[in-house]
């Protein structure tokens, strides 16, 4: 059994802020660079597969700023966005992080346009007469709990959203938008925390508010 | 972060769920089932069909024999809806050429009119000035440029909207930019410099003096005063100040000995004693990622001080074939180039190619 403060320092030396966990998807990232290489000079495969790569990355930064019923069509949009503009890329290496941006920009710009009547949550369900994680209305729980993560700090929902939506690791996240494996990890644990305390049948918050971005 | 900056340790042993991290590890039966219940809302759409790419080659004027036919056709298309257009509309075009602007807090002007509440949107046309109090935060859009967010306390005008350049004057505040037009568009005149989009995002600040700093974060800017010019890649800031330009840019995690002497450096030191000492403190403190920095000083040090220069870099990058010390020294500009392509931030032809394109229509540094 190890003391605390070992614990904690084989926390930093397992990558909290630096490499080590990271390195399992290093390759992801070498292998990127030709892909967008070749996209740049109009390689449609190469384009592709960098799609098969970010679309779910995208998908969850959509999905932690939009209502669900737009975010697939958005997916598209930020992929023909950035298909149109690939040859202003200049950091080859900064290909995620550069699609999480205009991710993130599509979002907002939907929030611009969108009616006031177009709430984020407004297509989930409005059933929470039971705790999500132990109704038998799956689909209602799974609404209900992602409305919850919908509703945390910003920071959060994106970690939260491409860890428990589309299946990515805490490494996987930061390589593929950019953050550090520090800041993922620590957005994870927090806001976890901070889920539990809203599906808690005892939260004293209720149904959240929400939180437009 | 919100919170939990105060107990760091009790965090970190927290943190050992590696299930939620990793995946690896115990599973966490109430993360398991989140995982289940929310995988439903997974993406899995299939690849769509990706329209052709056009190749990074930006200034290709000649279309090869087998896509001037269908190039043609276009044109000729275009131009007939075009005519008819302008046959039914009498010439008048729908939307003049500008920046969507929308309040996002408080209430900006746009010249004598506010811009709030239910008619929080307007349009920011060539010649008309937005300005931010200190309450107030607006968004300028352009669909075929870019976005860029206006801070409180900010005064900027749009003086250019014309093909190939697209120009605003920024007297003072804070902006931030999104730019997607291609390299070399997107130009904002600051009072004692002028900042040239050559890639992505950037944050750009004038304070009421007319000193600016510019910060990038995803691509690379161009920093002009007259003959003096600076380039700030992604992490990296440059200040500049009224009657001198821009400075020498730096990346932001450097030391705060290196930032201080090379500030006084720039700006302050007025002997060449001063500037020695500040220099030497520069080279001392430099990492390799520094050759930025080092790359400017060669054309900004006096000729002894341009050898030592020349050697700490080529410590860090060697020069590349054909480029001497002998051209370095005469601050040869091709071999400058040449020395910067290597470097690893961004090919320098981007930028020669706009000097030589605007040379003549180029804005220079705005006056007030």
């Amino acid at each position: 059994m190890s003391t605390g403060s070992e614990h904690g320092f084989s926390l930093l030396a397992a990558g909290l802020g630096g490499r080590p966990l990271g390195e399992q998807f290093a390759h992801d990232l070498f292998e990127d660079t030709p892909l967008v290489s070749a996209a740049r000079d109009g390689d449609r495969a190469a384009f592709g597969r960098l799609y098969d790569r970010y679309a779910r990355m995208v998908h969850g930064v959509l999905l932690a700023k939009v209502p669900l019923g737009e975010v697939d069509d958005l997916v598209q949009d930020v992929f023909v966005l950035a298909l149109r503009r690939l040859s202003t890329l200049r950091e080859i290496g900064s290909f995620g992080a550069w699609l999480a941006a205009i991710a993130r920009n599509l979002a907002k710009d939907y929030h611009r346009r969108a009616a006031p009547e177009d709430q984020l949550t407004a297509d989930l369900s409005e059933n929470e007469t039971e705790h999500p994680l132990t109704s038998g209305d799956h689909e209602g729980a799974a609404a209900a709990i992602l409305d919850a993560i919908r509703s945390l700090p910003e920071a959060y929902r994106e970690p939260l959203i491409l860890r428990l939506v589309e299946g990515m690791t805490g490494p996987e996240i930061a390589t593929r938008t950019g953050l550090t494996p520090g800041s993922v990890r620590v957005n994870l644990h927090r806001g976890i925390q901070q889920l539990r305390e809203r599906l808690s049948p005892n939260s004293s918050r209720g149904r959240p508010e929400q939180e437009r971005p | 972060m919100d919170a939990g900056n105060n107990e760091p340790n009790k965090e970190l042993q927290a943190m050992g769920n590696d299930y939620l991290w990793d995946g690896s590890g115990e599973p966490d039966p109430e993360i398991r089932r989140l995982e289940a219940l929310l995988g439903r809302f997974q993406y899995n759409r299939p690849r769509p069909e990706f329209p052709e790419i056009v190749p990074a080659k930006r200034w290709r004027f000649f279309l090869p024999r087998r896509q001037l036919y269908p190039a043609l056709a276009t044109v000729v298309a275009v131009a007939a809806v075009g005519a008819v257009a302008f046959l039914m509309y009498g010439g008048k075009p729908n939307k003049l050429p500008g920046w969507d602007v929308s309040a996002v807090e408080g209430t900006p002007r746009l010249g004598q009119k506010a811009i709030s509440g239910q008619d929080g949107s307007s349009r920011l046309g060539v010649g008309q000035t937005l300005e931010t109090d200190l309450q107030a935060r607006a968004r300028l859009r352009a669909d075929e440029i870019g976005q860029i967010e206006v801070e409180p306390g900010t005064r900027l005008r749009l003086l250019d909207m014309g093909s190939g350049l697209k120009r605003i004057a920024l007297d003072r505040g804070t902006i931030h930019t999104f730019i997607w037009a291609p390299p070399g568009e997107f130009v904002v005149d600051t009072p004692s410099a002028m900042a040239v989009d050559l890639g992505c995002a950037y944050t750009l600040q004038v304070d009421d003096t007319g000193a600016g700093l510019v910060r990038t974060s995803l691509g690379w800017v161009g920093f002009k005063l007259k003959g003096r010019e600076s380039f700030i890649p992604a992490g990296a800031a440059c200040v500049t100040r009224p009657r001198v330009g821009p400075g020498t840019p730096y990346f932001e995690d450097a030391s705060s000995e290196f930032r201080s002497a090379l500030t006084r450096f720039d700006f302050e030191d007025s002997t060449s004693e001063q500037r020695g000492t500040d220099l030497a403190i520069v080279l001392a403190q430099s990492r390799k990622r520094d050759a930025l920095t080092l790359w400017h000083l060669l054309s900004r040090v006096d000729e002894p001080q341009r050898a030592i220069v020349y050697n700490d870099l080529a410590k860090f990058i060697p020069p590349p074939s054909g480029v001497t010390q002998t051209g370095i020294l005469r601050l040869d500009q091709p071999m400058l180039d040449r020395w910067w392509n290597d470097l690893g931030f961004d090919d320098i032809s981007v930028w020669r190619y706009w000097e030589r394109s605007w040379s003549g229509r180029a804005p220079q540094a705005n006056t007030k």
